[in-house]
């Protein structure tokens, strides 16, 4: 049965098909990725021709996002540049940057859900090498000129071959390894516990590995969640553990003689009071430095934790800390709700005063200095 | 093994509930035969007593029997879809606000799980129902509550004429992906039944070209599917109905990693398996009729990655009850009752987690006069014993002239969305202390539909206009002084305003057969409350929706030919809240062609579809690649008899 009978042709419709198909054809040939707003009203505009002499802000960016980046702010302290890494490569850095090291002319950038270490030329950020054969790495640290660790969220510990490159073997652990500091011919390494089990099985220590033979030849127990790590003036060794992201336990600061490997003091938090993080120390090494809401400071002779902050949060989320290996200048990141892309603040060393602010990248979780103290 | 036990004692309930299985589907849905004559049927439902409803026949989804539900929704909806890639996660999202606002209905049962609040569109496939009904904003508050966005409803239908159709089809697409449907669908005027079964699977290892310019095969994306599907229909002694739908699905899936995630050792995968049964009695009197409904889900699944392995089981019993009475003269009255019982058993939740919502429904239909009809419904909610605010909406139509099919509609609305099971109860994050979300709402528009009086052309014309204020919404953020934990908190506020508009044309010329239809949708959300010092998303659009989206159909039919093309734009997307950042705008074209051959009772279908016709090079969600260029061939034979009437 027809509903319909034939007593037109098809032809007045045609320009109305014409018109609607070049609507279609007029469709780009670029490839729709994320893009910037441009211009970022929020972001300066400089042009700098190297990387050498400044700051680097690491954007973790979000899980699953693929937008981690390094925000570069210049010595002169006037300039902040967004996503060097994209800019220099014309690829985006991965997904979950985590650190940056620079080793003289060369940074790594530990990027942890892409699995990779990124390596690049500072003069002008160019990729030298993608790393690859890691288990979610976290932090990066030279043990010479030929040989660095890596630490990594499962598994094992990775070493590095500096001149190649490459994953040239591994130290076997079976847990979360952190951060690493290098304290004569050891390595001390902080280790969570297996990422997979809950907080009441997770055993917390630090190991001590012997970088000659690249050996785990000694372990010191410490509290939950041993993320921080410094070495003071009197090569002591504070240790911030977070009791667990879960409270498990009360947070505490320990200092350790690395020399007997034993705990000489414990800082117990009050439970209830927040979290504290990026454990940090000054460059003559007598003032440490963490986050607990603000920014807390706490000279290492101090009988107790400071109870006020040295600079208030007054309602940022701050994320990243770091202290400048030179002048002490302090550096706080705001993540603001983790969704958009945070602010880097400056303050002074002296009295915490407010310096100057930047816009970073998504989720600025921590800092790497080319004026570094070692090298 | 407590899976398969509870499979057991599911279908044994369903057994006991209807005997023999025999059942019913529409003959639309599975004869091509019908396809070259197109009925004239608006899609935007004329009488809505102040509320939006569009309708996609079988028509419109018979050569789309090998897709999901995302795709019907993106090419013949504004509804955005998230697509995290090709034949994985899915979700909608409308009107400017979130999936977990957007209800999809299965023949009375809720889609929706329990624990994320959300559905994955990629696991309801086109063959496992006839037709969809979207209700827009107010529209859905008759089905449910919490869906602010709206209620995607998808039906089956008995052919009461139907006595014999058989149907089996077998896409073959690109990539290794494969589609098969079979069905049985037979009966009598007073019995029908259908038997359904689909399969799916593909390795899905499209090339796309990676930042380098380099041709990378998507890894890890394969899957299996498949669908069982028994549906009973039973009319008895004119005044009753019975009817009862089973759906078994289960699915395995390889979850592809984002294109910066270079670990070939890191496979995440996942495995759904669900069960639905749904047993509905009806009961038709002049003046009055009774419906009743009771269905029980069973969801299970298992993701697992190197790092987490996870088991979430969820069970969901519901109950409707509606009574229908229209004997006073212009006044119809429904009242209803709900009862619904959700049981989580989660690895993630400290124990069993249960939630026992009763809600008592009323729904008033007044004619005002000839021309205005209203509509109010009214909707109390009792969750665990707690008395939920009022819920309503009142709507009102406006026909002025006798003769035009032309409506002036408005309505207003305030709606609540509870939280999810998982936002109460995850394992350290989960606060029990939330509050519901609000919605006040309003909404005004206008439908014109219009057939020749020679018949042979038809059009109709939409439009709308929407407001929609969120309070007390629920966003995950960091907790105070412990940035590890993320707790769901009542923090935000969400402002969505929108237009609409719809135009359809069909139109019979020189035996031809012309279709055209056309969707826009404009749509401002933004955020109305910072929650830090330096949050500078005020006012800004909401990450993920689109401030325009359009799409359009072109059909031809003739000869048993018939073309189809199908064109998207999706516009720019933010993916920062404060707006810095963007996914560029792109459109998205589709083709189908089809013949089909008959032969006495038998029909041979023979399909060719061409997807992203000029290869475009996109990602819907940033680091997540989209196919290029892919085909899809099916060939179909279905066997139709239908009674001599």
């Amino acid at each position: 049965m027809k509903l319909f009978t034939n007593s037109s042709n098809i032809f007045p419709l045609l320009p109305s098909i014409v018109a609607f198909t070049c609507l279609i054809v007029s469709c780009s040939k670029e490839p729709i990725r994320e893009t910037p707003v441009i211009p970022d009203p929020t972001d300066s505009t400089p042009v700098a021709t190297t990387y050498e002499h400044g700051v680097f802000v690491v954007n973790e960016g979000n899980f699953n996002w693929g937008n981690a980046s390094v925000t570069f702010i210049d010595n002169s302290g006037n300039n902040a540049i967004q996503d060097i890494y994209k800019k220099a490569n014309d690829r985006s850095l991965g997904d979950v940057a985590q650190s940056m090291t620079v080793i003289g002319t060369k940074g790594y950038i530990v990027v942890n859900n892409s699995n990779r270490v990124e390596v690049v030329n500072l003069k002008d950020f160019k990729s030298v090498k993608s790393i690859d054969g890691f288990s979610s790495p976290r932090y990066f640290e030279a043990v010479d000129a030929n040989k660095a660790y890596v630490t990594n969220l499962q598994h094992n510990i990775s070493i590095i071959n500096l001149t190649t490159n490459v994953v040239s073997g591994v130290i076997k652990t079976t847990s979360w390894t952190e951060s690493l500091i290098h304290y004569k011919d050891y390595m001390y390494v902080t280790s969570v516990g297996s990422f997979s089990e809950p907080n009441s099985n997770r055993r917390a220590q630090i190991y001590v590995i012997s970088t000659k033979e690249d050996r785990i030849i000694d372990s010191i127990q410490t509290g939950k969640e041993p993320l921080g790590m410094v070495i003071d003036k009197k090569e002591k060794l504070w240790v911030l553990c977070t009791g667990g992201y879960d409270n498990f336990e009360a947070p505490s600061l320990v200092r350790i003689n690395p020399e007997l490997k034993m705990i000489e003091k414990a800082y117990v938090f009050p439970a209830g009071q927040g979290v504290p993080s990026k454990l940090c120390i000054n460059p003559t090494g007598d003032t440490l430095y963490f986050l607990n809401g603000g920014v807390f400071q706490m000279p290492v002779t101090s009988a107790g934790l400071p109870s006020q902050p040295f600079i208030s949060s007054n309602g940022r989320l701050f994320y990243g800390l770091a202290i400048h290996p030179k002048n002490g200048t302090i550096y706080v990141s705001d993540a603001i709700d983790y969704v958009q892309n945070g602010r880097v603040l400056k303050y002074s060393a002296t009295i915490g005063s407010k310096l100057a602010e930047y816009q970073a990248g998504r989720i600025p979780g921590s800092f790497s200095f080319t004026d570094s103290g070692k090298k | 093994m407590r899976k398969l036990h509870s499979y057991i004692s599911l279908v044994g309930m369903f057994l006991l509930y209807c005997g023999s299985p025999l059942s019913i589907q529409s003959q639309s849905l599975i004869d091509t035969l019908h396809l070259a004559e197109f009925e004239v049927k608006s899609n935007y439902v004329l009488d809505n007593q102040g509320f939006k409803r569009v309708k996609l026949d079988s028509v419109t989804l018979l050569p789309h029997l090998n897709a999901d539900l995302s795709t019907i929704l993106t090419e013949y909806s504004t509804i955005f879809i998230k697509s995290y890639g090709n034949a994985t996660l899915s979700t909608p999202s409308f009107r400017g606000t979130t999936a977990q606002h957007t209800q999809v209905e299965w023949n009375g049962i809720n889609l929706n799980s329990p624990m994320l609040g959300q559905i994955d569109l990629s696991q309801v496939q086109v063959a496992q129902f006839d037709k969809i009904e979207i209700l827009y904003g107010a529209a859905g508050l008759a089905l449910t509550s919490g869906a602010f966005g709206g209620v995607i409803n998808l039906v089956t239908v008995p052919d009461w004429n139907n006595r014999l159709n058989v149907m089996a089809s077998q896409t073959i697409g690109s990539f290794d992906n494969y589609v098969t449907n079979l069905f049985v669908v037979t009966g009598s005027r007073k019995f029908q039944s259908h038997t359904k079964f689909n399969y799916l699977s593909g390795l899905n290892d499209f090339p796309y070209t990676d930042y380098q310019g380099n041709v990378v095969y998507q890894p890890n994306a394969s899957f299996k599917q498949y669908g069982f599907t028994q549906e009973v229909f039973w009319q008895w002694k004119d005044h009753h109905m019975i009817s009862a739908k089973v759906w078994y699905g289960r699915s395995n899936r390889n979850l592809p990693s984002i294109v910066e995630v270079y670990n070939p050792d890191y496979h995440e995968k996942q495995e759904d398996n669900t069960l639905r049964a749904v047993l509905e009695y009806k009961y038709v009197q002049r003046g009055y009729n009774l419906m009743v409904h009771s269905s029980l889900s069973d969801q299970f699944m298992h993701y697992s990655s190197p790092i987490v392995d996870a088991r979430h089981q969820v069970y969901t019993w519901t109950n409707r009850a509606r009574f229908t009475y229209n004997r006073i003269k212009k006044l119809t009255m429904k009242p209803g009752l709900d009862f619904s019982y959700d049981w989580a058993i989660s690895e993630d939740y400290s124990g069993l987690k249960t939630r026992a919502t009763t809600s008592f429904y009323a729904e008033i239909i007044y004619e005002i006069s000839p021309a205005v009809k209203s509509s109010l419904i009214v909707r109390e909610e009792l969750i665990d014993g707690k008395f939920m605010p009022v819920l309503g909406t009142l709507g009102v139509e406006y026909r002025p002239f006798r003769k035009e099919n032309f409506a002036l509609t408005a309505n207003a609305l305030r709606n609540y969305r509870f939280p999810t099971l998982n936002e109460l109860y995850w394992k350290i994050s989960g606060n029990p202390d939330l509050d519901p979300e609000s919605d006040l709402g309003g909404e005004i528009g206008s439908t014109y539909n219009r057939t020749t009086t020679n018949r042979n052309f038809f059009f109709e014309v939409t439009m709308s206009g929407y407001t929609t204020w969120i309070r007390n919404m629920i966003v995950w953020i960091p907790v105070k002084d412990n940035s590890s934990i993320w707790r769901p908190e009542n923090v935000s506020q969400v402002f969505a305003r929108g237009i609409e508009a719809g135009l359809n044309i069909r139109w019979e010329i020189s035996g031809f057969h012309l279709g055209f239809k056309n969707n826009y949708s404009w749509c401002r959300s933004t955020y109305e409350k910072t929650t830090a010092e330096n949050d500078r998303k005020l006012g800004k659009q909401l990450i993920y929706t689109p401030v325009n989206t359009f799409n359009s159909m072109v059909s031809i039919e003739r000869w048993k030919f018939y073309l189809r093309y199908n064109f998207m734009f999706i516009g720019d997307r933010f993916t920062s809240p404060n707006n810095l950042s963007y996914m560029p705008a792109y459109n998205l074209s589709n083709i189908i062609l089809g013949k089909s051959i008959n032969l006495n009772n038998i029909c041979l279908n023979l399909q060719v579809e061409v997807k992203n016709l000029f290869d475009l090079n996109y990602q819907s969600i940033a680091s997540r690649p989209m196919p290029g260029i892919n085909y899809a061939f099916t060939l179909k034979i279905s066997f139709n008899r239908e009674s001599k009437l």
